[in-house]
């Protein structure tokens, strides 16, 4: 089971610290699912790109809390900011207001280096491009997360989590050996090795084709369904948004709508009339 | 085309940083040397033309040993001759002068000079326009006993007019000062002048009262020429008379042979070697830039442009970073010779008020060389980026082709095997060995050169095991980023290569000079004590001094080593004066045949003489400078080991003294009464050289000391110059490091996003450096020490002598080097890495 170690926290709760932010739970917000508890609650984050009257807001008040143990689509168009929610979420982007949390941790309170090793121990990643390093074999590629910190890899877990992803005869190769399907699927699996709170995946089936884009959105539905684990994932793609357990609409940096249990045509249908 | 290659340079200007610092080191470093050299020889001219202005005609002795190497051998010329040129048509005036060696003993007991500029001792010339200086304060000398020394040596000894001390001629003479003068034209460029009256410069330097070194002539009018030619008239056979203007250039050429051009030569080297190293540097750049633009160059030729285009384009980039480099590295040059002249002229070097001479030479060399270097080392790199087809636009090209070429492969392995079989031939061989090390040598070298980029997997892989293991994944990650270019690796790391190869090589050499020495000293240091005269042109040891060490109580015997100079069979020659029956006593010769009971004309000749021709019993034709000839007989022939004391030809004292002019020792060897202790001994002896201007008294180890810190001393300069290969080198790493941080900007950005750790991320660029600094140290090391022992053991095989001593605590100090390197290449490639927004290293295409 992936650490939860204290996964209820209330956004509109009374903080200890006594921050003077505005109102967590912004009105305009939909309500959030009560249950599981949220993995990674941004709360009235803004964003400002540029400067003076070019300025464009990214994410403009934006507020959403994503559920644990769930499998979470954001979709929207070309700059609707779902890809700067995600890299505030991750802790690659800081805030220019308001606060995103993972779990119980503030990002917006830790530094730098803070904000690397929680990248590195509790989430995982999975790019659309250029997911491997080159110099190093599948399986290095994979337990890499875990040679940073100096750990060695559960071998049970990582036995599991090789197999599911089906890359056992491949581990000695180097990526420039592997498929673009099969590189996914080592992003995937390093992913998972680690046993992060949360998966974010940015436009993972971006470069794959279709049969391959199934396969890798099969392994990240397996990782929440079979091993309890959190994906957050930036899609355009309606297909892929039906693998999600709930979509998330994004439109010039607000949240505009939430679609549960999608499929592809649902997904569709809501987009047309999103752009309507 | 041209104005594409022109922006492309100019947007790719922080990438040619690299290569511009580089070739501008190169070039100053060429440039201030040449500055520098002209300088002191127009500084030297304006002297020596200041000095000799009032000078037309010189008459001296005809140069014995014209045509040989070494100082001119001239014989005296006599008194009576000034009288008679004095009546010769067209002369106004003229003068007797005497120059030989005087050291004068400074208020606190230190001899001055005699570190380089010799040390004058002359007479005193009343004839304002003949003298080579003048008076500035006191008056001239008068009697016996009363000198006028150069105001920059009374500075140096803090004397005055009116104190008494000692002047060694080599004998110590008690004077007193009258007068100081100044050498017209300026400096006197670390020469000291000790002026007597001519009576006793006559007996004291010259040992005789009707003879004189020459005989300065001043024209009333009539042309140089044609007075030489009508003194020359006059004069006896042996005897020459020279104009002044040909006198002054041929003091110019003297001091060219004997110190600038030497001077010049050694510094040219490193210049040359460090000009080697950034070649080596600039190719890597361009190799890599044509790399990353491969991609570019392909679209190019897919929009239409030809292969030639393509191939200017480059080399108008690279011409251009020449050009700018090279003007800057004649700015870097000037001022570096501008600096440099400011510490020489703290040396006494005559540069006070010398214009900085930029000749044509200098500014020319710059721009060839900077630019030659530049675009030569972008040709290759340029041919094969004009290589690239016009398809490789449209399909991703990967960067990292290290398929290696089995041209160059077969090309390295024949060099390597073709240099080591010269180097085995050179080494099975009776003689003629250091010429066929030195072509296996080259051979070699290069070979490994080109075979870098093989060696460069294995080897680097080799070195960056401790690494990994020790660092874990970071180690991992550097050692991956340093093999997966190997040729990169390679290019990168033979810069630092050569460098330390030429550090190491020096080492091994001079380690095995003190080898050698100590080798030699065992065998050759005879006695229990040795004095020896200080400094290279100082005057040297009396024989009073010998004689006066000798009588001493504590000492059994005291046996005097000097120099002679004269024809042997022809020869200009340098040969040992001994009294042969005294120098057994003290060093056994190890006599070969013969007794070196010699007659009055017998000699001693070692078996290396032998074999070229000159054996027992023997006649040698022995002509000295005084056109005495001397048949003398080979009476003894000992082993040639004995010649690392006293060289190859010892002729008795007795034989040479008579002719000699201001007869000196160099060393003198001292044996002490039995039951003495060294240092009592030592103590004894040091209370007669202490008054006798205080040169060394040395037992055995100072003695070895003494001959490896001479050793050391120019290791350490040679040291100093190679430093700044290295600097290239480095930085050759750190542009290298650069351009690789930056093509890897996204693999840097999703290591950051997977969680590694800004210092993580330094620690990987920084081991990478280290990795290749310490494979480019390894091979360097390797080349060095084993092209070292080559050397070592060809000029045993020539020379007869050479002990190989590899200093091992210095070359693990080469090593250690090499990695601090490798540390400080990566500190801005580090940092920049560190620096990357991780963010945008992900976005970047």
């Amino acid at each position: 089971m992936p650490a939860m170690d204290t996964p209820h926290h209330d956004p509109a709760a009374p903080r200890a610290r006594g921050d003077n932010l505005p109102d967590a739970a912004s009105p305009a917000s939909p309500p959030a699912p009560p249950v599981p508890p949220p993995a990674a609650p941004p709360v009235d984050p803004l964003k400002v790109y540029g400067r003076g009257d070019t300025a464009v807001r990214a994410l403009d008040g934006l507020s959403a809390d994503i559920p644990a143990q769930r499998f979470t689509a954001i979709m929207g168009p070309s700059g609707s900011g779902k890809s700067t929610l995600m890299h505030c979420l991750a802790g690659l982007e800081p805030l220019t207001s308001g606060e995103a949390w993972i779990g119980e941790v503030a990002l917006g309170d830790l530094n730098d280096q803070q904000l690397t090793i929680l990248r590195r121990d509790r989430i995982g990643f999975v790019f659309q491009a250029y997911n491997l390093l080159p110099t190093l074999t599948a399986h290095e590629n994979i337990t890499l997360p875990l040679a940073l910190v100096g750990d060695d890899p559960d071998p049970a877990w990582y036995d599991t989590v090789v197999e599911v992803v089906g890359l056992a005869d491949r581990l000695d190769h180097r990526p420039s050996e592997l498929s673009g399907g099969q590189q996914q699927r080592v992003a995937v699996a390093r992913a998972l090795v680690s046993r992060p709170d949360v998966i974010f995946a940015d436009e993972p089936t971006g470069n794959l084709d279709s049969r391959s884009g199934a396969e890798v959105l099969g392994f990240l539905r397996r990782a929440v369904d079979d091993f309890g684990q959190t994906v957050v994932m930036v899609t355009h793609d309606p297909i892929a948004a039906g693998y999600a357990d709930e979509v998330l609409f994004l439109a010039d940096g607000r949240l505009v709508d939430r679609l549960a249990d999608p499929d592809a045509e649902k997904v569709l249908d809501r987009m047309k009339h999103l752009e309507a | 085309m041209l104005r594409i290659a022109l922006s492309s340079t100019w947007q790719h200007r922080r990438r040619l940083f690299g290569t511009i610092l580089a070739v501008v080191l190169g070039t100053g470093f060429l440039v201030g040397t040449l500055v520098l050299s002209d300088t002191m020889r127009a500084s030297f001219r304006s002297v020596f033309t200041d000095v000799n202005a009032g000078l037309d005609v010189i008459v001296r002795g005809e140069n014995l040993t014209a045509g040989g190497s070494g100082p001119a051998q001239r014989a005296l010329v006599d008194a009576s001759l000034v009288e008679e040129i004095g009546q010769v048509d067209g002369v106004a005036a003229v003068a007797p002068e005497v120059e030989a060696l005087a050291q004068v003993v400074g208020a606190d007991g230190e001899a001055i000079g005699g570190n380089g500029p010799p040390t004058l001792g002359v007479n005193w010339v009343d004839d304002p326009d003949l003298a080579a200086y003048a008076l500035t304060e006191g008056r001239s000398p008068q009697a016996a006993g009363e000198v006028a020394i150069d105001v920059d040596t009374a500075e140096t000894g803090e004397l005055e007019v009116g104190d008494t001390t000692t002047v060694r001629t080599p004998a110590p003479t008690e004077v007193e000062i009258v007068g100081l003068l100044a050498a017209k034209g300026g400096g006197s460029a670390g020469v000291t002048i000790t002026a007597f009256t001519l009576e006793q410069a006559q007996s004291l330097l010259l040992g005789s009262d009707d003879q004189v070194s020459r005989i300065l002539v001043a024209s009333d009018g009539a042309s140089e020429q044609d007075l030489a030619d009508r003194v020359a008239g006059i004069l006896p056979e042996r005897t020459e008379a020279v104009t002044g203007t040909a006198y002054t250039e041929e003091l110019l050429d003297d001091l060219g042979r004997d110190f600038l051009d030497f001077f010049e030569a050694f510094l040219l080297v490193f210049a040359a070697i460090a000009l080697l190293v950034a070649t080596f540097s600039i190719y890597n750049t361009f190799s890599i830039t044509v790399a990353q633009r491969l991609r570019e160059s392909a679209l190019m030729r897919a929009l239409g442009a030809s292969r030639r285009q393509v191939l200017v384009s480059v080399l108008v980039e690279a011409l251009l970073t020449g050009l700018v480099a090279a003007v800057v590295g004649l700015g870097v040059g000037i001022v570096l010779a501008f600096g440099l002249l400011q510490l020489l002229g703290g040396f006494g070097l005559p540069v006070d008020n010398a214009t900085i001479a930029i000749g044509t030479r200098a500014v020319v060399s710059a721009v060839a060389v900077g630019v030659g270097v530049t675009v030569l080392a972008s040709l290759l790199p340029a041919w094969r980026a004009s290589r690239v087809a016009p398809l490789a636009a449209l399909r991703d090209v990967a960067v990292d082709s290290s398929d290696q070429s089995r041209i160059r492969l077969a090309l390295g392995l024949v060099l390597v095997a073709v240099g080591g079989m010269f180097i085995t031939f050179a080494l099975l061989s009776e003689d003629g060995a250091l010429v066929r090390a030195g072509i296996g040598a080259v051979g070699v070298a290069l070979g490994v050169f080109l075979l870098g980029p093989v060696t460069a997997r294995p080897l680097t892989s080799l070195v960056a095991g401790p690494v990994q293991r020790l660092r874990g994944v970071t180690g991992a990650l550097a050692r991956r980023n340093a093999v997966r270019n190997p040729r990169r690796t390679a290019s990168t790391s033979s810069a630092l290569m050569v460098g330390v190869g030429i550090v190491t090589l020096f080492t091994v050499v001079a380690g095995s000079i003190r080898a050698t020495i100590d080798d030699a000293v065992e065998g050759s240091f005879g006695a229990d004590l040795m004095i020896q005269a200080g400094g290279f042109s100082g005057a040297g040891l009396s024989p009073d001094l010998v004689d006066e060490v000798a009588a001493l109580p504590e000492v059994e015997r005291a046996v005097g080593l000097g120099l002679g100079r004269g024809l042997v069979d022809g020869e200009p020659s340098v040969f040992s004066v001994v009294d042969p029956a005294a120098l057994v006593e003290v060093l056994d010769l190890e006599l070969v045949e013969g007794s070196l009971e010699l007659s009055d004309t017998g000699i001693a000749v070692s078996q290396s003489q032998q074999e070229e021709g000159i054996g027992l019993g023997d006649t040698v034709e022995l002509a000295l400078a005084d056109g005495t000839v001397l048949d003398l007989e080979v009476e003894a022939v000992f082993v040639s080991q004995a010649a690392d004391a006293v060289g190859t030809l010892l002729v008795p004292i007795e034989t040479y003294r008579p002719y000699a002019v201001q007869f000196s020792y160099v060393s003198t060897m001292v044996d002490l009464a039995d039951g003495i202790p060294l240092d009592a001994g030592q103590a004894a002896v040091e209370t007669v050289t202490r008054v006798n201007g205080d040169p060394d008294v040395l037992d055995r180890d100072a003695f070895a000391d003494r001959a490896v810190g001479d050793v050391d001393q120019l290791l350490a300069i040679v040291y100093g110059l190679l430093a700044l290969a290295i600097v290239i080198a480095l930085m050759g790493i750190t542009n290298t490091l650069s351009l690789s941080v930056h093509e890897r900007t996204r693999e840097i950005g999703l290591l950051r996003a997977l969680g590694q750790t800004r210092s993580q991320l330094r620690a990987m660029v920084r081991w990478e450096s280290v990795i290749v600094a310490l494979f480019g140290t390894a091979t360097g090391l390797v080349l060095g020490t084993f092209l070292g022992w080559v050397f070592v053991r060809a000029i045993a095989i020539d020379q007869g002598f050479g002990v190989f001593g590899a200093p091992i605590g210095q070359l693990a100090l080469v090593v250690a080097l090499g990695a601090l390197v490798g540390v400080v290449a990566a500190l801005r490639p580090a940092r920049r890495a560190a620096r990357l927004d991780v963010l945008t290293a992900i976005a970047t295409e």
